[in-house]
């Protein structure tokens, strides 16, 4: 130590240590091209915190990060410190690193009731900003069980009720909160929401019961009316999921109404299209009826075919003006078609009178709707292909028409 | 009645330490006293008596705890024991401490006292104070009558008439519409508590009471109570509206199930249409109320009312002449021309209320207080 001078006032050296640098050159200085790397290593610099501290590359850093983790130090010192470390990541917005740090301090057990309150309640926010509601919610109670009157372990229980949709529960927590502190502002501000919600829910709940109960109304009346005019409604032959075990065909009497409404139901026709029968203002019903085309395997759908017309106005329209392109032989004239209805039982085809009413013929005895979806087979009158379908059928040419 | 030196007898007689059969004998006695106005005017003159009796209700038997209550509840329904009670056999301290307790048998009797002590607005006012002074409190009082179940052996049913009661008091009513906290906000949803009718109509008699203050209309109005669907759900039913009608009313009051049931005590029914009437004394009310859109509501409970005195009457009532006296105002008039025939009806209908309103005004200053309760003597 160099004696200090009379007259001046340091008596740390450092005057001489600055007289040295007239004369010296300053040696370890930073070099001028790799100054900023070099700046970023030292702890005191640095801008973020390395991810992984390597004590090699960073001994100073690792040596500040083994004091928080010095495992010498009392519990609540380390408790409180890896409390600390969480929030800095949760500033950050790394909730999941603040999830670690929280845990490690709750692992440390520490008698703080308080602390440990605040881990719980602050690892609960993290789980609750990463969306894991479950996990904030335990938090929470955990919070709660260490510490009864921690007014924010309420608050974060009461939100995640909130975002799990669980009101009931969400009012609870906020009125255990108000009764701690009638007068907070957010606690009111949840408790009002969560009313809010929980009201509309059970609105919601009301308006679906009541639509499912008119849709069920309105399925009676129009099953009434089908069973009425006597129509015959078969199962499908593929196996349902809902209600029914029974696979028998036939079940037509109407004896299981609940059965035949599974028929009815667009979804199981074969066509898939989501067409159904129904029954207008005027009390007649409407059909969704497909034409089936085998000498070309086409088909043509008709969403709603009213009951009270016939076959021919339809195909009237489907064939007046344009043949349809895959009539190579542009014969599908409407004078020309004959129209069959295939029995699946006895296999029979029976020939329908174009100028009768779809009701009339579906009210026949033979006839019998499959899969809510009346269907009819095309052909031209005397083709050869007419021929040739009738032999492998056994056709039954019954004219159906009505008796009057 | 009894000489002094009986009295004095009596008296030694009403003691926790003497013999059980005389104990009980003694209070019989009081209690038959109770039971004749002349003998609760004598009593009012013996204070050492009540005293006895509210030391009593501590007593190891049930039959004299039993009988004690039913001589307090007799002596409460008296207007002219009321200050003797409170002040020279402070009453007041074992009712509430008891009250509160919520393993205590009694509770009902007590919340019956209570409500009797409440009647009239002097010793209201007096309980009142007692009230928030031993830190019981109002906020208390709502919180024990709102938790389901707070008293396994008493059903606290008759905290809703006293509720109803303590609102004559404007300070009362100003706890009870605390905005920066939640109190009548909780009391909303009893509008329809189907256990029981006394803690239904004390909670609408609260409501009624609260909306006296116009003041409070607006928030009352608002979201941050909401309190119209819960004055309205009493009175609406099963019947179907329309989606569109549906849609456009308050959420609670939307696709009713069609197992709903109107509020069965005509009485009640009253009150609620009489504050639905004082909602719509302020302007910023009136229009809140039209924008809720509730009138199917009102409509089809027109159409079901029976009971003649509920309903908005056409024909002005006994001491309302002067309805037809009060002029239309002069903007309701012009909208009265302007408007076709349907909202026309329902305009007239709308200033029916208001001049009716306006009219009660005059004839009943001060908001309603529950009747006097008394067991069979």
């Amino acid at each position: 130590m160099a004696s200090p001078t009379q007259g001046e006032d340091s008596d740390d050296g450092m005057d001489e240590f600055m007289e040295k640098f007239k004369t010296h050159k300053y040696k370890n200085a930073f070099n001028e091209s790799n100054w900023e790397e070099e700046f970023d290593k030292v702890p005191m610099f640095m801008k973020t915190a390395p991810e992984d501290i390597d004590p090699v590359k960073h001994p100073d850093l690792a040596c500040l990060q083994s004091i928080i983790h010095d495992d010498e130090r009392p519990p609540e010192e380390q408790a409180k410190s890896l409390k600390d470390e969480g929030n800095e990541y949760f500033k950050e917005k790394n909730y999941t690193k603040a999830i670690v740090s929280y845990t490690a301090g709750l692992k440390k057990n520490c008698s703080d009731s308080d602390l440990s309150a605040i881990l719980y309640t602050n690892r609960a926010a993290a789980h609750f900003h990463l969306g894991n509601l479950r996990s904030a919610l335990n938090d929470s109670i955990s919070a709660r069980k260490v510490k009864p009157c921690h007014l924010k372990a309420i608050i974060r229980g009461a939100q995640c009720c909130m975002e799990l949709r669980n009101y009931a529960a969400a009012l609870q927590w906020c009125d255990e909160g108000l009764k701690l502190l009638p007068t907070d502002k957010k606690l009111l501000e949840l408790r009002s929401t969560a009313d809010k919600r929980r009201r509309a829910a059970e609105r919601d709940a009301r308006k679906s019961k009541a639509k499912e109960k008119k849709k069920q109304t309105e399925r009676g009346t129009l099953l009434a009316a089908i069973k009425e005019r006597g129509i015959r409604l078969l199962q499908p032959k593929q196996p349902q999921h809902r209600g029914s075990d029974s696979e028998e065909d036939g079940s037509d009497d109407g004896t299981t109404a609940a059965m035949a409404e599974l028929y009815l139901d667009g979804l199981d026709s074969q066509e898939a299209t989501g067409a159904q029968v129904y029954l207008d203002e005027q009390g007649a019903l409407h059909w969704p009826v497909l034409f089936l085309y085998p000498e070309h395997r086409q088909t043509d759908f008709v969403s709603a075919f009213c009951e009270n017309s016939s076959f021919i106005d339809h195909l009237a329209v489907m064939f007046g003006e344009e043949l349809p392109p895959w009539d190579t032989e542009r014969k599908y004239h409407p004078q020309h078609l004959q129209v069959f209805f295939e029995d699946h039982e006895t296999q029979h085809l029976y020939e329908v009178d174009v100028g009768t009413s779809l009701l009339k013929i579906l009210q026949l005895p033979c006839c019998c709707v499959q899969a809510g979806t009346p269907s009819f087979i095309v052909l031209v009158k005397g083709s050869p292909f007419c021929e040739q379908y009738f032999s492998n059928k056994k056709v039954r040419l019954l004219l159906l028409k009505p008796l009057c | 009645m009894l000489s002094d030196s009986e009295a004095k007898e009596l008296l030694s007689f009403l003691h926790l330490d003497t013999r059980a059969d005389v104990r009980g004998q003694a209070t019989e006695y009081i209690l038959g006293l109770t039971g004749t106005r002349d003998g609760c005017r004598y009593l009012q003159t013996q204070p050492g008596f009540l005293k006895a009796l509210i030391t009593l209700t501590a007593d190891s038997s049930i039959a004299i705890v039993k009988d004690c209550y039913h001589a307090l509840i007799n002596l409460s329904a008296d207007e002219t024991l009321h200050e003797t009670l409170i002040k020279e056999a402070d009453i007041l301290p074992m009712l509430f401490r008891n009250l509160l307790d919520p393993e205590y048998v009694f509770a009902d009797r007590i919340c019956t006292i209570l409500t009797n002590l409440t009647r009239h607005e002097r010793t209201c006012r007096e309980v009142f104070r007692v009230m928030q002074e031993q830190d019981v409190g109002l906020a208390k009082v709502v919180e024990i009558f709102c938790i389901e179940g707070f008293n396994k052996k008493a059903l606290l049913h008759y905290l809703g008439p006293l509720l109803s009661n303590l609102t004559q008091l404007p300070e009362s009513r100003h706890f009870l519409l605390d905005k920066e906290r939640c109190v009548v906000q909780r009391l909303l949803p009893f509008t329809q508590y189907e256990g029981s009718v006394t803690r239904r109509g004390g909670v609408v008699g609260t409501l009624r009471n609260c909306c006296f203050d116009y003041m409070y209309h607006e928030w009352l109005l608002s979201d941050a109570v909401d309190i119209l669907p819960f004055l309205l759900l009493p009175l609406a039913g099963p019947e179907e509206l329309s989606e569109e009608e549906n849609e456009g009313l308050p959420v609670d009051l939307q696709y009713l199930p069609e197992d709903k049931t109107r509020e069965e005590d005509p009485d009640i029914r009253k009150m609620l249409i009489e504050t639905l009437l004082l909602l719509t004394a302020t302007k910023v009310g009136r229009q809140i109320m039209k924008e809720k859109n509730v009138y199917p509501i009102m409509r089809e409970f027109h159409k079901w009312e029976k009971e003649p005195q509920v309903l908005i009457g056409d024909e002005p009532e006994a001491g309302m002449e002067n309805l037809m006296e009060v002029e239309i105002p002069q903007d309701v008039e012009q909208q009265l021309k302007d408007l076709d025939t349907k909202e026309q009806e329902q305009v007239e209908k709308e200033t029916l209320l208001l001049l009716r309103q306006e009219a009660e005004k005059e004839v009943v200053e001060q908001p309603n207080m529950q009747n006097p309760e008394g067991l069979e003597r």
